[in-house]
């Protein structure tokens, strides 16, 4: 699948669109049983979301931080960010990614950042910011639990936490603020990262389950479309 | 790093990806540089200054040899250059810097001093407390909402602007019994507020103050010293109606009950009404209702649309000597007095507002007179009432008479009235 960024894009919006005026995703699906199918939709859903959400919260976050770390070229260092799951990932390795590990991967990674999200302790944060990020945590904690619907209806496991890394990661006590600042500048961007690629994961997950493309013009024919 | 195995297509960070697999790529994170393997340290780390101070810092670089060497480093303070005459090259592997006068943080997460290398990357950062040791926080009020918690609010000294995080915490304690409480829900009513929603005792004053502290130092109110039954407040009176008092053209009727909450406490409860005409924003208030749950408003406007409010004061709660806090307004009432059917000259148009008895300096008039014959005259059945009734009457039959006239000229009724008007008191 070699398409320009934009082509791909506008297939999505363009597929996102007719499913969404489809009157029930269950209703593409001959066999009658609607299978894990609005639940990916969902999830691909609540990415797009928080996607939205994190713009804002990363604007103010990064304001709070003050300049450099709100100018939009800034590109720190990154030194306590290598514990942060990384989005960042071949080619020929994302596509050939099985459902299970596709899935596995988005899991253990908001799992992970999201540990980070709440050890965020940034009490001299003005009270609306703090507000913010707990509501986005929140949210993230949503988007979790719709990966864990869509697992169980596909009938893999939830990954267990590993033992190497413990929920209570901490920066040692003498990390410095200025490296905390940009360990939170990182968190937000991979945060990010991963929400642009969790959308495409739960996109190519999306076709995946869906019928040929022959039925989908039978159906928008039928709907006067 | 993971994306260099990519190679140099990668390397495009700054163009528009044009193929979709790049978009995946972390754009910010690609490698740009070698310098990772070095770093530097900045001194001081963190640290906290006063207003106006100076700080002297260095920027001390290590790496394995021919790493970077003092040369080529500078300096930003939130972003921007600072200008080569406050560095210093100290030795081969350390700038230093010297800054003079500090103006207050930028932000409160501090200023961000970066030690760049020649090549702008980042070496090492060190956040700038600057700032001033908070002020004594003043003007505590507190209320509590019958009497089953207490909200207080404080004003900040020198209108909170320390330039640095300042954390604010309530404290209470009953006079007699030593235990320090803090309050622990904050920002409930603006964001120097904070409630305390149970556990509180009444009959013994409560001694409160507010602590702020910052990182250059703390500060503490006047303690206030309160009894919980003096600054009680309460809902406003719920079911509020407002009706016309029979056909009368300037007066509406308004009745309300207690506040639940303290219905058995209130024996002395004040409550005020405040009502204004539909479309303006000045609202008329009558004071002094003491203690009953009606009140005829007089005096208005006939064929006009009134907004009506009442609220409480809960005075002398528990025989406490003081007023308590008035409470909100209720949710305000509408109601429209009578239109008057009084015809115009020519039969059609009323507007003779200032042949109207109703109209205010009349009114007013007859309101001192009657007090006076009260006072002298032992006319104790004389009341405004009467004299409504007596208004109803000629309203009454003032129609009727009407209705045997021809088309005549209304100003001559009015005349009349006003004839009749002295006699009949």
């Amino acid at each position: 699948m070699d398409l320009r960024a934009g082509d791909s894009w506008g297939i999505i919006a363009c597929l996102c669109t007719v499913l969404w005026h489809l009157p029930a995703v269950p209703a593409l699906n001959r066999t009658g049983d609607p299978g894990p199918g609005p639940s990916i939709q969902k999830t691909y859903d609540l990415t797009r979301y928080l996607e939205h959400q994190l713009r804002t919260l990363a604007g103010t976050y990064l304001n709070y931080l003050g300049p450099p770390f709100n100018e939009p070229d800034f590109n720190p260092p990154r030194l306590g960010a290598e514990t942060l799951p990384r989005a960042t990932v071949n080619l020929e390795v994302w596509r050939s990614l099985n459902d299970k590990l596709r899935l596995t991967q988005n899991y253990e990674a908001y799992s992970h950042l999201l540990c980070h999200l709440r050890g965020l302790n940034r009490q001299a944060a003005a009270a609306e910011l703090r507000r913010s990020l707990a509501h986005f945590c929140t949210s993230l904690q949503g988007l979790l639990g719709s990966i864990a619907g869509v697992m169980a209806a596909l009938g893999y496991p939830l990954p267990q936490p590993l033992p190497g890394a413990e929920p209570a990661w901490a920066p040692g006590p003498a990390h410095s603020d200025f490296l905390q600042k940009m360990d939170d500048f990182w968190l937000l961007k991979e945060l990010q990262t991963w929400l642009w690629r969790s959308a495409k994961d739960f996109n190519r997950l999306k076709k995946k389950m869906q019928p040929p493309a022959a039925a989908v013009t039978l159906h928008l024919e039928a709907h006067g479309f | 790093m993971p994306a260099g195995r990519l190679g140099p297509a990668a390397q495009s960070a700054r163009r528009p990806p044009p193929l979709l697999p790049l978009l995946l790529f972390c754009v910010l994170g690609a490698p740009r540089d070698g310098s990772g393997a070095h770093t530097a340290v900045i001194s001081p780390q963190d640290p906290t200054l006063l207003i106006g101070s100076s700080l002297q810092a260095t920027c001390s670089v290590h790496g394995d040899p021919p790493g970077p060497t003092a040369e080529g480093l500078y300096w930003t303070l939130n972003g921007h250059r600072l200008p080569p005459e406050l560095s210093r090259v100290l030795n081969a592997s350390t700038l230093a810097l010297a800054l003079a006068n500090l103006n207050g943080s930028r932000q409160q997460s501090g200023d961000n001093l970066v030690c760049h290398a020649r090549d702008g990357s980042i070496l090492a950062g060190s956040c700038l407390y600057v700032g001033l040791p908070p002020e004594k926080p003043f003007n505590i009020s507190c209320w509590s909402k019958n009497m089953k918690d207490l909200t207080c609010r404080w004003t900040p000294g020198a209108h909170g602007e320390t330039f640095l995080h300042t954390n604010y915490s309530l404290k209470y304690k009953l006079r007699w019994y030593g235990q320090d409480n803090t309050c622990e829900e904050y920002h409930t009513v603006g964001p120097h507020s904070c409630h305390i929603p149970k556990d509180l005792a009444l009959f013994t004053p409560y001694e409160i103050w507010v602590e702020a502290t910052n990182r250059l130092g703390s500060a503490r109110s006047d303690v206030l010293t309160l009894d919980i039954l003096d600054v009680v407040t309460t809902d406003p009176p719920p079911d509020v109606h407002v009706s016309r008092v029979g056909g009368l053209e300037d007066q509406l009727s308004v009745r309300w009950v207690s506040p639940p909450a303290l219905k058995d406490f209130l024996f002395q409860a004040k409550y005020q009404i405040r009502y204004r005409v539909e479309d303006s924003v000045d609202w008329k208030v009558v004071d002094d209702v003491s203690n009953q749950t009606s009140c005829r408003l007089a005096g208005l406007k006939p064929g006009t649309v009134y907004f009506v409010q009442v609220r409480c004061n809960p005075f002398g709660i528990y025989g406490s000597k003081k007023a308590g806090i008035w409470s909100e307004w209720s949710h305000p009432t509408a109601a429209s007095t009578p239109r008057s059917e009084r015809p115009g000259p020519g039969g059609g148009a009323c507007e003779q507002r200032g042949g109207e008895p109703s109209s205010g300096p009349v009114r007013r008039e007859l309101k001192q007179f009657l007090g006076w014959l009260k006072k002298h005259a032992y006319c104790s059945n004389l009341s405004f009432r009467l004299y409504d009734q007596w208004r109803a009457w000629m309203q009454k039959s003032h129609k009727t008479r009407n209705q045997h006239r021809t088309r005549g000229s209304c100003s001559r009724a009015d005349a009349a009235r006003r004839e009749v008007l002295p006699d009949k008191l």
